[in-house]
């Protein structure tokens, strides 16, 4: 399976350092649209527009601002916002282990499995059976797109995968929604108990699928029979080979020239 | 910061951060980019002169960001030429025009180690100045096969006798201009002509050539980009340094030694260091002079 790899590195932990390759753990199956216009089926594009002055903006004329009231912003440079941005990291350096079932889902982010480079394959294959074998993950920081996160890293079949882990502070605290209320019924506890007992099966994530999805593809097959796609006009410059009678004057010289050597 | 003050042509230019290493893998500071340029400045200012600039600005070196400037920022010195274009959204837009050294170490202080120009002059913008051949290797083909084709267009261009001077991409290709220099010329007429020659090229030697940019085609060819003939396009200007692992210059090369390159199958005759490219253009002067002034007419069938 030949995967893009998203980061190249290393992985290391006390006196090993494993060269790795970080590659996608979720294809989202979305299926996308494009904007088209009506009139000629062109792919439209975005561009940026100045509401005061009524047209459209260069990449040149853009800078960037922070918001601090309607119409009020401070300047920050491309200069400047690197200077905060934290060096991409070389290595995945894992600090300390964790039981990864203490970490409550809401803070997992972002999946991806780490597949190991040349040269790298046996310490690869010890690092994971140890930690599948332990049952550890482990964690630490990682700079990815120019931010630092805090990842953990677990084992699973052999094969290592990262998880991007949210800061405490980015989760919403949960207290805010318990609800009030009077006394809890102990029988009423009981029989909901039963219920739930009563409904007890394994996660079999297969069993599942995007329905919508599957519905969309269906129907883009059914198009795809009835009639066929509708054309943007060609690109400027891209229809024709050329005038034929230059063509013609430039093939000419080319026989010419091969039959000469 | 570091701050050093140069005269040059009675101005004053401040030099920043020139101990910054710009060519991390390789060791080559901002002093070292401007030493090059001034070194260089006696051949490459002739084809700077006139042109719209486009910088391509690594100030943090090559393995940070980079971005592209058409504008003249606005920080330049009062003295600075500058000339007022008009895009085709109408817009108005000043840019730099390098017609002498203070302006060349100016905007290498910019760490603009790439300089780009378009193929016409600031007061004749929709007049090129000459068709050129962008010979550009896809995944699996190489300068060598670069300069296959390069050979192959020579032979085809003296049928038309029409002269071609080649260069180093100072990356991967090559590069191959083929003079006009005359005020009737237009974007419309070379982009016509340069892709009936890809077309033509890739038709006989369907295997090391193509006229087409999708990636699909370019696979183990090189892709003749015909496209860059056009108003909005710039290419790298001869004698440019290139952002990579080492200071490589974009340089001007015989045919002979092409063919000899050629011949041989040494690819590393074809990448031309910046301490080489000051030595040989000390020793040979420009041979990309002819690009300038020789005066070429397009043949109409």
């Amino acid at each position: 399976m030949a995967m893009q790899g998203i980061w190249s590195g290393t992985i290391s932990f006390s006196l090993v350092a494993i060269p790795v390759q970080l590659v996608r753990a979720i294809e989202p199956g979305r299926v996308s649209f494009r904007m088209l216009h009506s009139a000629d089926y062109s792919p439209l594009r975005r561009k940026m527009f100045c509401p005061e002055e009524e047209r459209i903006v260069s990449p040149e004329e853009i800078v960037r601002g922070y918001e601090i009231g309607p119409g009020r912003h401070f300047l920050i440079t491309d200069e400047e916002l690197e200077s905060v941005s934290p060096e991409r990291s070389r290595t995945i350096e894992i600090s300390e282990f964790i039981d990864l079932r203490e970490v409550d889902p809401i803070y997992y982010d972002h999946p991806y499995y780490l597949v190991p480079e040349k040269g790298g394959e046996k310490a690869y294959r010890l690092l994971a059976e140890v930690m599948e074998r332990t049952g550890k993950a482990g964690l630490a920081r990682f700079v990815l797109d120019e931010r630092e996160h805090l990842v953990a890293v677990r084992s699973a079949e052999g094969v290592l995968a990262l998880i991007t882990l949210h800061y405490a502070g980015e989760v919403l605290p949960a207290g805010d929604i318990l609800a009030a209320g009077g006394q809890i019924d102990a029988l009423e506890k009981g029989r909901m108990k039963k219920e739930i007992k009563k409904r007890m099966s394994r996660f079999d994530p297969d069993a599942y699928a995007d329905g919508r999805r599957k519905s969309l593809l269906d129907l883009l097959k059914k198009k795809a029979k009835e009639r066929p796609p509708v054309e943007a006009p060609a690109a400027e410059g891209e229809e024709t080979e050329g005038p034929a009678d230059l063509i013609a004057a430039l093939q000419k010289s080319m026989r010419k020239l091969k039959e000469d050597r | 910061m570091s701050r050093s003050i140069v005269e040059i042509g009675g101005r004053r230019l401040p030099l920043t951060n020139l101990e910054k290493d710009l060519y991390p893998p390789y060791g080559f500071t901002k002093a070292h980019v401007l030493d090059y340029y001034r070194r260089i400045a006696p051949v490459i200012l002739s084809h700077l002169k006139d042109r719209p600039l486009t910088l391509k600005r690594y100030p943090d070196g090559v393995e940070k960001d980079y971005f592209f400037e058409k504008r003249c920022p606005g920080h330049r010195p009062a003295w600075l030429k500058t000339a007022d274009l008009v895009r085709d959204g109408g817009e108005r837009m000043t840019v730099c025009l390098v017609n002498d050294l203070e302006t060349l170490i100016w905007v290498e202080n910019l760490a603009s180690l790439e300089l780009h120009v378009p193929l016409a002059k600031a007061v004749s913008p929709k007049t090129p100045d000459s068709i050129v051949f962008d010979l550009d290797p896809g995944e699996g083909a190489n300068v060598l096969d670069c300069a296959r084709v390069a050979l192959i267009l020579r032979g085809l261009l003296l049928e038309w006798r029409l002269a071609g001077f080649v260069k180093t991409s100072g990356r991967k290709g090559l590069h191959l201009y083929v003079p006009l220099n005359r005020k009737e010329a237009t974007f419309d007429e070379t982009k016509r002509f340069s892709k009936a020659v890809a077309v033509v090229l890739e038709k006989n030697y369907p295997d090391l050539v193509t006229s087409r940019m999708a990636k699909e085609f370019r696979k183990g060819r090189v892709f003749i980009n015909w496209s860059q003939n056009d108003a909005s396009k710039t290419m790298v200007s001869v004698y440019s340094l290139r952002a990579g692992e080492k200071p490589v210059v974009s340089f001007p090369l015989s045919w002979r030694e092409l063919e000899n390159a050629s011949e041989r199958g040494d690819p590393d005759k074809l990448r031309v260091l910046h301490s080489e490219a000051v030595r040989r253009a000390g020793k040979s002067g420009d041979l990309f002079r002819q690009v300038l002034t020789k005066k070429q007419r397009l043949p109409h069938p």
